[in-house]
C-alpha cells in the first residue's frame, strides 16, 4: 500500500444538490484517474450511455431479474444527483468510471435456507438525524443544508470533515452484529472495498469514491479490515441472472410520496438550487437572487392560476424570507422560509393557493429520456414487437382509429390496446364509434405521450410480455378488490383484452366475494357484465364454465334478497335499485338458461307482490313481468288501477307510472285497457297536486319519440269522445311511402308478398 | 405576594405586558448579543425567545407567552423587521391581541400605542385630531394638534397596534394605506409631513368569523403580511394555555384558588373542543356544534368565573357546579337551537362518562 493517499471517499447526501456541487468541485480539485460511484456494478455495462446527448435526466438505473422482472431495483438519478454529476464528469474528462456496491444479483436472489439476514430486522439508525439532533436541529435535512451544503469552503476538506463526523455517528451504533441491516451493510461495504482493492491493484493512483456519507469512513484504506474477512462476507451468496438498463423517470417519481421514490420531497426546488449554483459560481451574494428567482417563479405560477401576485409583492416576500432566515439563525434562505414568505405575502396567510403551485414548482414536471440505443426492458421490447406486428405506430399527435373487430388484424390491435389500458399505459382512450350500436366496432383516440415510457417501465414489473404482465396485474387487482362490481368489470376487461389466464383468478375471487356479499345492489350490478362474458366469451375462446357457475349463484342470491332490498327506499336509492334490476334483467335475458330465468322471475314476482315498495321500482318490476309474460294484460290493468286509485298518494302513482312506462311506449297505444286508467287518473288528480306532478309526468312521457307521443295523444282524444280518426296508426304512417321497405323486409324474411 | 406582576404594579387590575414581564425583558436585554434592527429593544431572536419561552444562558427562565406554532411567530417577527405591516388573522379567542401586545412590548418596549377599532372609529384616530380650543384661539399649529397613536408611533419609531381592523369602516381603513406604503403622514393644514422613523410598524388584528365586519380592501391587503393564528392543535396544548391564563388572571384578581385541583380545566377544554369539532375525543360519537365560537378565550373566562365562584361562595376548590353555569352560558348563545345541542351533548356524551357524573348532575340542575 502506497504511503500517500490514494483513495478519496466523497461522502454525499443522495440527491443533494449541494453535494452534487461539492462533488464537481472536488473532482476538479482532485483530478482522479478513476471514479467509483456507489451503485449496482451491473450498471457498468450501460454506464457509457449516460454520456449520450440524448440521455436526459431524471433517469433511473434499472436492474431486474431476467426471469422474474418483479424483482428489480431502481437507482433514480436527477441532474442534481451527485452520482449523475460524478459520472458525467468522468465521461467528459475521459476518466474511467465504475459502479461499486453489493451486486444486485445477490440482492434479488432468494436468500438460502436458514439465512438470518432477511431485511427489516432492526431500525436503521439515521446517521444524519443523529448528527442533526446533536446540533439542535429538529429536521435533519435542514441541518445538512446549513452545515454542509450551504457552506462554501474547500470541497475536499469538507468531505474529510463529513467522513470524520460519520465515523463518530457509526460508533454510536450499538445494534447486534447479526441484525439484518448491519449484516447487509457490512456486505455492501465489503463489496465496495473489494472494488477499491481491485482498482488499486490495476494501478490506479488517485481514486475518487462517490458514496453515501454513511459509508465514507469505511472506505478509507487506513481502516480496511484484512482481505480475508471481506472475502468471507461475500462468499456463497445466492445469485440470480439479472440485466441492467436505464429507464426514463419523472420528477414526481423522485418525490417521497410515490412508489420507488428516491426520498426527495422537493425535486423542483433542488433543481432550482442546482441550476442556480451551476449558473452563478460567484460566491459573493448568491442567496438573494436565489430567493428572488424562486419567488418570481412562484408568482408566475400563481398568476397562471388567476391569482394576483404583483412584482412589488415578490420584492416584499423575498425580503421577508431573508429576514426569516436571519430570525431562525440560518446562513441562507431555505425552502421553508420561501414557502412561509409566499404564504404570508402572496397568499394572504392561506396555504391553499400554495398547494396549487406545489406540484408544478416544488415537485416539477421534468420528464427524462433515454437514447434509443439503451437496452429495453423485456416488456418494452415486447411492446415494440407487438406494435410492429399489428402495425400500430406510436405517434405523438392525437389520432382517431376505428377498428372493425370482425377482422383478425384489427381485433389484434384492439386486444393490444385493451391490455395496455389494463397495465396503466393509457396510449388509447375509448372514443365514440359514432352512429352504430353494433358491438363489432370500436373507436380509439390514440396519443403516445412521453411519460407513457415510464408507465411501461412500471408495468414491466408485472411480467416480460404484454400478455403475461396484464394477466398478472389483473390477478393482483382481483386479489385486492372487495367490490363485486369492480370484479365484474375486471371480468369484462379480461374478455376484451383476451386474457384467459387473467380470468381464472378473477373468477375465483369473484366466487369468494359473492359468498360473502350481502349487498343485493352490488350483486345486481355484477350480473350484466358476467352475463355478457358468458354470452360472448366462448366466441373468443374463453372458458366460461367457471363464470357460469358463479353467475348462477349470484342471480339466485340476488333474486332471494331482492324483495327485502326493495323495502323502504328513498328516491335516490330507488333509482339505483331500479337501474340494478334493469341491468340484471338484461343480463339474465342474454343467457339461454330457462331455469335461471325462472328463479330470477320468481324474485321479481315476490317484489311485485309486496306493498310498500317504492313506486318507481314496483312499476318497473310490473312492466318487466308483463313483458316476460308473467302478468297478463288484465292483471296489469288491475295493478295500474290500484296504484293510480284515489287512495294512493298521487306522487307514488306518478313514480309507478314512470317505472311502468319507461322503455317502449307501444303498450299504451295498443292496449285498450291501460290508457283509460291513466286518463281517468290524470283527470282525477286535484289541481294543486297536479302542479307538483306535472314535471314528473312530463319527464315520463317525454322519453318517448314524437310520433309515439302523437299517437298517444290521438288515442286520448278518441277516449274523450272526440271525433278523431278511428285508427290512429293510419294517420301516423304513410303506407304508400313505407311499401317498398315493407316489401323488402318481407322478401328478406322469405315471405311471398304481392302488392295488391 | 411573590408574583412579579403584582409586585411591580399592585394598583392596576391588569398590568401592561412590558410592566408584567419587565424582569424577563431586562434579562433578555442583557443576554441578547445579536444585532438589533433600528429602534428595536431586542434582536429578533430574543423577541422569539420572549414570546415562545425558554431559558437564557444565565439560567433565567422565560415564560412562554404564546403556545403554538413556532413557525408563525417567526414569520410575525420577521415581518415586523421588514417594512411591511403585520396582520394577525384568526377566529375569536386565538390570542391575536395577546400576541400583538407582547410583540409590541418586546420590540418597542411599550404596548400602549393602540387604536381600538370599532364601527365608530374615525379618521382622527388613525391620523390626527385638533384641540379645538387652541385651534380657535391660535389657529392651526403643532401645539393645537392631537396626534393619534399611529402618528406618535411614526415620530418615535415604535410599533402601533390597530385592534379589530375589520370593524373599522372601509373609508377609515383606507387612511392606513398611504401610511403603510409611503411611511409618511401629510398634515395639509400645516403644510408639513410627518415621516416615520425606522422601527415604525403596524400590528393589526382582525377576526375572520364575526359577522357584520368590513372586508379589508385589497389595496390594504397588499400592504400587509398575513399570519393566520389557528386554534390550538391538541387537547394538552389548549389545557396548558387555559391553565396558565386562569392562574395569572386569578392572581391579579387576588383570588386564592387551589391551582392543583384545576382538573376542571381539562374537562372544560375537552367539552369546548368536542363541541367545536363536532366529534368526541375518542372519535366514536358525532355531536352537533352550537353557533357559539367556543374559543380558548371563552374557556378561560368560564374557568375564571368558576374560580371566582369557588373563592367567594364555596370552599375555594373549583368543582363541577362552579363551572356548569359558565359552560351553559358559553355554549348556549341561541336560546332555541343551542339549547337542543347542549341537551343532546349532555345526554349522549357527558352522561355516559362515569367520572363526569358530578358535571352531568350540576348541568342538569341548571336545566
Amino acid at each position: 500500500m502506497p504511503v500517500q493517499q490514494s483513495v478519496w471517499p466523497l461522502g454525499i447526501r443522495h440527491h443533494g444538490p449541494g453535494s452534487a456541487r461539492s462533488v464537481a468541485h472536488a473532482l476538479d480539485e482532485l483530478g482522479p484517474d478513476l471514479v467509483l460511484v456507489e451503485g449496482a456494478p451491473e450498471l457498468d455495462q450501460v454506464v457509457g450511455l449516460l454520456g449520450d446527448p440524448e440521455m436526459r435526466p431524471p433517469v433511473a438505473g434499472l436492474v431486474y431479474a431476467v426471469d422474474e422482472p418483479r424483482r428489480s431495483l431502481f437507482y433514480p438519478l436527477a441532474s442534481f444527483s451527485p452520482e449523475w454529476v460524478a459520472v458525467r464528469w468522468a465521461l467528459a474528462h475521459d476518466v474511467p468510471v465504475r459502479f461499486a456496491d453489493l451486486p444486485v444479483t445477490h440482492q434479488l436472489a432468494d436468500p438460502p435456507e436458514g439465512d438470518q439476514t432477511a431485511p427489516g430486522h432492526g431500525p436503521r439508525p439515521d446517521p444524519i438525524g443523529l448528527l442533526a439532533a446533536a446540533a439542535g436541529y429538529d429536521d435533519p435535512e435542514r441541518w445538512w443544508e446549513d452545515a454542509v451544503e450551504h457552506r462554501s469552503s474547500s470541497s475536499l476538506e469538507r468531505f474529510a470533515a463529513v467522513s470524520e463526523a460519520m465515523a463518530a455517528v457509526r460508533e454510536t451504533d450499538d445494534r447486534p452484529p447479526d441484525d439484518g441491516d448491519v449484516v447487509e451493510n457490512a456486505r455492501r461495504e465489503a463489496a465496495m472495498r473489494r472494488a477499491v482493492r481491485t482498482a488499486l491493484k490495476e494501478g490506479f493512483e488517485r481514486v475518487a469514491f462517490v458514496c453515501g456519507a454513511y459509508h465514507a469512513p469505511a472506505l478509507d484504506p487506513a481502516t480496511y479490515p484484512p482481505v480475508a474477512r471481506d472475502t468471507d462476507l461475500l462468499k456463497n451468496l445466492p445469485r440470480t441472472k439479472v440485466a441492467a438498463t436505464w429507464a426514463p423517470w419523472t420528477s414526481g417519481r423522485l418525490a417521497l410520496s410515490s412508489g420507488y421514490g428516491a426520498g426527495v420531497t422537493s425535486p423542483g426546488w433542488y433543481q432550482h438550487l442546482f441550476d442556480h449554483w451551476s449558473r452563478d459560481e460567484d460566491p459573493g451574494s448568491p442567496d438573494d437572487s436565489l430567493a428572488t428567482t424562486w419567488l418570481v417563479r412562484v408568482a408566475r405560477e400563481l398568476r397562471g392560476q388567476q391569482l394576483d401576485a404583483s412584482t412589488a409583492s415578490i420584492v416584499e416576500a423575498s425580503r421577508l424570507a431573508t429576514t426569516l432566515a436571519a430570525v431562525r439563525g440560518r446562513p441562507s434562505v431555505g425552502l421553508s422560509e420561501l414557502d412561509d414568505a409566499a404564504e404570508s405575502v402572496l397568499c394572504e396567510g392561506s396555504r391553499v393557493p400554495l398547494r396549487l403551485v406545489h406540484d408544478s414548482l416544488v415537485v416539477g414536471h421534468e420528464l427524462g429520456a433515454v437514447p434509443d440505443g439503451a437496452p429495453m426492458v423485456p416488456l418494452a421490447a415486447d411492446l415494440a414487437r407487438q406494435q410492429r406486428s399489428v402495425r400500430l405506430k406510436p405517434e405523438a399527435s392525437s389520432q382517431m382509429v376505428v377498428l372493425d373487430l370482425r377482422r383478425p388484424g384489427q381485433l389484434a390491435r384492439s386486444v393490444l390496446l385493451h391490455r395496455l389500458r389494463l397495465l396503466g399505459v393509457d396510449w388509447g382512450a375509448g372514443a365514440d364509434a359514432g352512429g352504430t350500436t353494433g358491438t363489432f366496432k370500436e373507436a380509439w383516440d390514440l396519443e403516445w405521450r412521453p411519460e407513457l415510457a415510464v408507465s411501461v417501465i412500471e408495468a414491466g414489473l408485472y411480467g416480460t410480455t404484454i400478455q403475461s404482465a396484464a394477466s398478472a396485474k389483473v390477478a393482483e387487482q382481483a386479489e385486492r378488490s372487495e367490490d363485486l362490481a369492480t370484479l365484474a368489470r375486471l371480468v369484462g376487461a379480461c374478455l376484451v383484452a383476451d386474457l384467459p389466464d387473467g380470468l381464472v383468478p378473477v373468477v375465483a375471487s369473484l366466487e369468494e366475494r359473492t359468498a360473502q356479499q350481502h349487498d343485493v345492489l352490488a350483486m345486481l350490478n355484477a350480473v350484466e357484465p358476467l352475463a355478457r362474458t358468458i354470452r360472448y366469451g366462448d366466441v373468443r375462446g374463453v372458458d366460461v364454465a367457471g363464470v357460469a357457475s358463479v353467475l348462477r349463484a349470484l342471480v339466485v342470491r340476488a333474486a332471494v334478497g331482492l324483495p327485502a332490498a326493495c323495502n323502504a327506499l328513498d328516491d335516490d336509492a330507488a333509482s339505483a335499485v331500479r337501474t340494478g334490476i334493469e341491468g340484471a334483467d338484461r343480463g339474465v335475458s342474454l343467457l339461454d338458461d330457462e331455469q335461471l330465468r325462472e328463479r330470477w322471475t320468481a324474485g321479481l314476482v315476490a317484489v311485485a307482490a309486496r306493498d310498500g315498495v317504492h313506486g318507481s321500482v314496483a312499476g318497473r318490476v310490473d312492466r318487466l313481468l308483463l313483458d316476460a309474460g308473467r302478468l297478463d294484460q288484465s292483471d296489469a290493468a288491475a295493478r295500474m288501477s290500484r296504484r293510480l286509485s284515489v287512495g294512493a298518494p298521487a306522487a307514488d302513482g306518478a313514480a309507478w307510472l314512470d317505472g311502468f312506462l319507461a322503455g317502449e311506449s307501444v303498450l299504451l297505444i295498443h292496449d285498450p285497457a291501460l290508457l283509460p286508467i291513466v286518463d281517468a287518473w290524470v283527470a282525477g288528480i286535484a289541481e294543486h297536486v297536479f302542479e307538483d306532478l306535472l314535471p314528473l309526468l312530463r319527464r315520463t312521457f317525454s322519453r318517448h319519440q314524437p310520433p309515439e307521443r302523437r299517437s298517444i295523444a290521438e288515442q286520448v282524444r278518441r277516449l274523450s269522445g272526440g271525433s278523431g280518426p278511428v285508427r290512429a296508426e293510419e294517420s301516423a304512417y304513410d303506407l304508400e311511402l313505407a311499401m317498398p321497405a315493407v316489401e323488402r323486409v318481407a322478401a328478406l324474411l322469405g315471405w311471398g308478398v304481392t302488392r295488391d | 405576594m411573590s408574583d412579579p406582576s403584582t409586585a411591580t404594579s399592585p394598583d392596576v387590575l391588569r398590568a401592561h405586558a412590558e410592566q408584567q414581564y419587565a424582569a424577563e425583558l431586562a434579562a433578555l436585554d442583557v443576554a441578547d448579543d445579536r444585532p438589533r434592527p433600528p429602534s428595536w429593544r431586542l434582536s429578533p431572536w430574543a423577541v422569539s425567545l420572549y414570546v415562545l419561552g425558554g431559558q437564557l444562558p444565565d439560567g433565567t427562565a422565560i415564560e412562554p407567552k404564546y403556545i403554538g406554532s413556532r413557525r408563525l411567530v417567526e414569520i410575525a417577527i420577521a415581518t415586523l423587521a421588514t417594512d411591511r405591516a403585520l396582520l394577525l388573522l384568526g377566529v375569536p379567542g386565538t390570542a391575536k391581541t395577546w400576541l400583538g401586545e407582547h410583540l409590541a412590548a418586546a420590540i418597542s418596549g411599550s404596548s400602549t400605542l393602540v387604536v381600538q377599532g370599532t364601527a365608530g372609529t374615525a379618521e382622527e384616530a388613525l391620523r390626527y385630531g385638533w384641540n379645538y380650543a387652541r385651534l380657535l384661539a391660535d389657529g392651526p399649529s403643532r401645539a393645537a394638534m392631537v396626534p393619534s397613536p399611529v402618528m406618535r408611533a411614526m415620530e418615535t419609531g415604535a410599533l402601533v397596534r390597530v385592534e379589530e381592523l375589520t370593524r373599522i369602516p372601509a373609508d377609515v381603513q383606507d387612511a392606513l394605506i398611504s401610511i403603510l406604503s409611503e411611511k409618511s403622514l401629510s398634515v395639509p393644514e400645516l403644510d408639513e409631513q410627518v415621516q416615520a422613523k425606522p422601527g415604525f410598524n403596524v400590528i393589526a388584528t382582525a377576526n375572520n368569523r364575526d359577522k357584520g365586519v368590513n372586508e379589508l380592501s385589497s389595496a390594504l391587503r397588499r400592504r400587509v403580511n398575513t399570519v393566520v393564528l389557528p386554534l390550538p392543535d391538541t387537547l394538552e396544548e389548549e389545557v396548558e394555555i387555559v391553565r396558565g391564563r386562569v392562574s395569572a388572571i386569578g392572581a391579579s384578581l387576588s383570588l386564592p384558588p387551589d391551582l392543583e385541583s384545576l382538573s376542571e380545566v381539562q374537562r372544560v377544554v375537552q367539552v369546548f373542543r368536542e363541541l367545536r369539532s363536532g366529534v368526541t375525543t375518542d372519535r366514536r360519537t358525532t355531536v352537533k356544534s352550537p353557533t357559539a365560537t367556543l374559543s380558548t378565550a371563552e374557556a378561560i373566562s368560564v374557568l375564571t368565573n368558576g374560580v371566582a365562584l369557588a373563592a367567594h361562595f364555596g370552599d375555594g376548590t373549583v368543582r363541577a357546579a362552579d363551572v356548569a353555569a359558565g359552560l351553559l352560558g358559553a355554549v348556549v348563545k341561541d336560546p332555541v337551537q343551542d339549547r337542543i345541542v347542549w341537551q343532546e351533548y349532555l345526554e349522549t356524551v357527558v352522561r355516559d362518562r362515569r367520572e363526569w357524573n358530578d358535571l352531568y348532575r350540576a348541568c342538569r340542575e341548571l336545566g
